[in-house]
């Protein structure tokens, strides 16, 4: 009758996508592979992770140790760590109505900040460290959830108690700051503020990617449910939908990832505000396509960049300003061409 | 299906209840109108009937259940909510936000099947908003927005919708559109209760209303609950109640005169000394015809007489019904059949009887 064909359901993934989406990251990471100092040819790569399957490599041993040693655990870091972020923040701006909400809203990249500046302070190792930083990721958000929730509040009071415990974590990082030796703890604590990827080992992956996968897999196969988030209580309730516990599912979810991507890079910006307004710009608000499409978006995003970070110049440039650097732009003019920052 | 508040009351804050002990009820293909002032508490009533707030006492019950110890999913499958069409902006398309409506029909991990797809798309080609599909509804019409909305709480498939002012902000048209819509799903069997300020929509569309007013209600057929005293007393405002007529009906119109002083009780009885009525119908199609049988039965204590003349060549059907009756059981019943789709009503009335006058 109309003019309409597909058999898809409406808001999905059109095929070419499906099958784009999920190479995407591969072809990145195969690219970061080959990029740096000690440049690998495509080939090289291949034929070393095929022998590597097998058992010894035929690269010379140095370029062995940099590719798998060095490289690889990287940009799985940049993989999960955008990956991350980016859900997270699709998430937060749909659960708050809010196309300014990012990951950090709930204050739970502050608290894990604090946490790692304080294991920086007493010396932790860097175990150690994303452990008391995952830590307090987490202590922030239980404390913006017992400030912000009660009889009578709502969302927005949450809202506003992820900013207060948000930047009463920022008073606290400030205070390790000023405490800290400044000949040797304060530039390390500074630069892992800074966020930066270069810690990255198999050890850190171990810990900190199994909250980042399981919080991403729980809000993938809540897809469908996530398009209620934005509606009014009401109409949420009206679907059928336990509002409340879709909500609290989705802080769980995304503060799990983001507390434990924090505590592994540090604060990388930008990734959970711009990754997920580029993806809507693309592919509309229904979670149904946003959803997949910002996890694996946010992950080439953070391998681009960081490939860009650490190969640009001899020293190594910290993430969050190639971020913003990269970001701010390109995101203008993406919302200078289409209509704006909705959701 | 049958929806029922017993002895409901409800307070937002302690010692000043907003509604007290109202008993109200409504059942498959019933179209219910709730009128009242600002702040007497009519979106109130909606949410408390949805469970959407908690009654201080009482309770809404579904087929005599209460909605309480009714698990959520379940009931959402057989109440649908429309809200109010504005503050929505949501850039999902209008199919995805329809589909919307399918969600408590589908696991909580997983997605939309191609059949709950179908389903949408003939459903807004039924409602004639195929066209819109494609469209965002941030960038919709306020009566488009509405319509799809409507749509998104059918998606749900129902058996008692319940709607927030659905006409309000709207223009003509679009306010006929979502009557026009709501008549014809209470014709198919589905009870609607719907919020109105129009107290005209009320008189033209839904057979029965509640009228709410501070601390007080009448519920009964709307002609004798949208009567001028009624309205004075809840609204404070003096109005009239005027008729046009059409070749094929007589309308009832309001017409508010000025400002008055809001209160006493709303009575629904104001039987006068019968007068001689004669009522014509005629209807098109034997389910209108069947409909207007069962109307007049219920008022068979009144009938003094009745023909009908079926007409071959067009299909209609000519009923007159002849009635001595109190004036507002005839004004009742007519307004009831003029409400019937495919039916043309007029009614009749003996001259005045002018003995007592000094003339």
């Amino acid at each position: 009758m109309t003019g309409r064909k597909e058999k898809a359901p409406a808001g999905a993934l059109s095929l070419p996508w499906k099958i784009a989406l999920p190479l995407l990251p591969l072809l990145a990471a195969l690219a970061a592979l080959c990029i740096g100092r000690i440049a690998v040819p495509p080939a090289d790569v291949l034929r070393s992770l095929w022998s590597h399957l097998a058992g010894e490599g035929p690269l010379p041993a140095q370029t062995e140790t940099v590719l798998w040693k060095i490289r690889l655990p990287r940009i799985l870091l940049a993989l999960l760590a955008g990956a991350g972020l980016s859900t997270a923040g699709c998430v937060f701006q749909s659960l708050f109505s809010n196309p300014l909400a990012t990951p950090d809203t709930l204050g739970v990249a502050s608290g894990a900040s604090f946490g790692a500046a304080l294991g920086l302070l007493v010396g932790l190792d860097l175990i150690g460290v994303q452990l008391v930083s995952l830590l307090f990721g987490l202590c922030a958000v239980v404390l913006t959830w017992l400030a912000g929730t009660g009889r009578g509040r709502n969302l927005n009071s949450i809202v506003l108690a992820g900013i207060m415990i948000g930047s009463l974590f920022t008073a606290l990082v400030s205070l390790v700051k000023f405490t800290a030796d400044t000949e040797t703890k304060l530039p390390s604590i500074t630069y892992w503020l800074m966020g930066s990827l270069d810690s990255a080992g198999y050890g850190s992956l171990l810990l900190g990617a199994p909250p980042i996968l399981a919080g991403i897999l729980v809000l993938f196969l809540l897809r469908w449910r996530l398009n209620v988030l934005p509606l009014s209580e009401d109409e949420a309730r009206a679907s059928g939908t336990n509002i409340r516990a879709l909500r609290a599912a989705a802080i769980l979810c995304s503060t799990a990832i983001t507390a434990s991507c924090v505590s592994m890079c540090g604060q990388v910006g930008w990734v959970g505000l711009l990754v997920p307004h580029m993806c809507r710009m693309k592919f509309g608000s229904n979670h149904l396509s946003l959803l997949p499409a910002s996890v694996f978006t946010g992950a080439v995003f953070l391998v681009a960049v960081d490939t860009v970070a650490r190969s640009a110049t001899a020293a190594e440039i910290p993430i969050s300003i190639l971020t913003a650097m990269l970001g701010a732009p390109f995101f203008i003019a993406l919302m200078r061409r289409s209509e704006g920052g909705r959701l | 299906m049958k929806v029922s508040v017993e002895n409901g009351s409800f307070s937002y804050r302690k010692g000043r209840p907003v509604i007290q002990n109202l008993d109200f009820s409504a059942g498959s293909g019933d179209l219910v109108a709730i009128l009242g002032p600002n702040g007497a508490g009519k979106t109130t009533l909606l949410r408390c009937i949805t469970g959407f707030l908690r009654w201080s006492g009482g309770r809404s019950a579904l087929d005599g259940r209460d909605i309480r110890s009714i698990p959520t999913r379940q009931f959402w499958r057989r109440v649908a909510y429309v809200p109010q069409a504005r503050g929505v902006f949501s850039s999902l398309t209008a199919e995805e936000m329809v589909l919307l409506g399918r969600t408590n029909r589908i696991g909580v991990f997983s997605v939309p099947k191609p059949a709950d797809l179908d389903r949408v798309r003939a459903l807004m080609d039924k409602l004639r908003i195929g066209a819109l599909a494609g469209r965002k509804c941030s960038e919709l019409s306020g009566g488009e927005l509405q319509m799809v909305l409507i749509a998104r709480a059918l998606a749900a498939e129902p058996e008692l919708l319940i709607l927030d002012e659905p006409e309000s902000g709207l223009d003509f048209r679009n306010q006929l559109i979502v009557l026009d819509t709501m008549s014809r799903l209470a014709a198919d069997g589905m009870c609607c209760v719907f919020n109105t300020h129009y107290p005209a929509h009320a008189l033209a569309r839904a057979p029965k209303s509640l009228l709410l007013s501070r601390g007080g209600y009448l519920f009964g057929e709307t002609g004798r609950v949208v009567t001028e005293e009624n309205l004075e007393k809840a609204f404070g405002v003096k109005t009239a109640i005027g008729e046009v007529e059409t070749p094929g009906k007589i309308y009832r119109d309001i017409i508010p005169l000025e400002i008055t002083d809001p209160g006493g009780s709303l009575s629904g009885r104001k039987d006068g000394p019968p007068r001689a009525a004669a009522v014509t119908v005629i209807c098109i199609g034997a389910a209108s015809g069947g409909r207007v049988g069962a109307l007049l039965r219920e008022y068979r204590r009144y009938l003094t007489g009745l023909t009908e003349i079926p007409c071959r060549e067009s299909g209609a059907s000519v009923i007159t019904a002849a009635f001595d009756a109190p004036p507002d059981e005839i004004v009742a019943l007519s307004h009831r059949l003029g409400m019937l789709p495919g039916v043309s009503v007029k009614t009749t009335w003996a001259p005045q009887n002018r003995s007592e006058s000094p003339a």
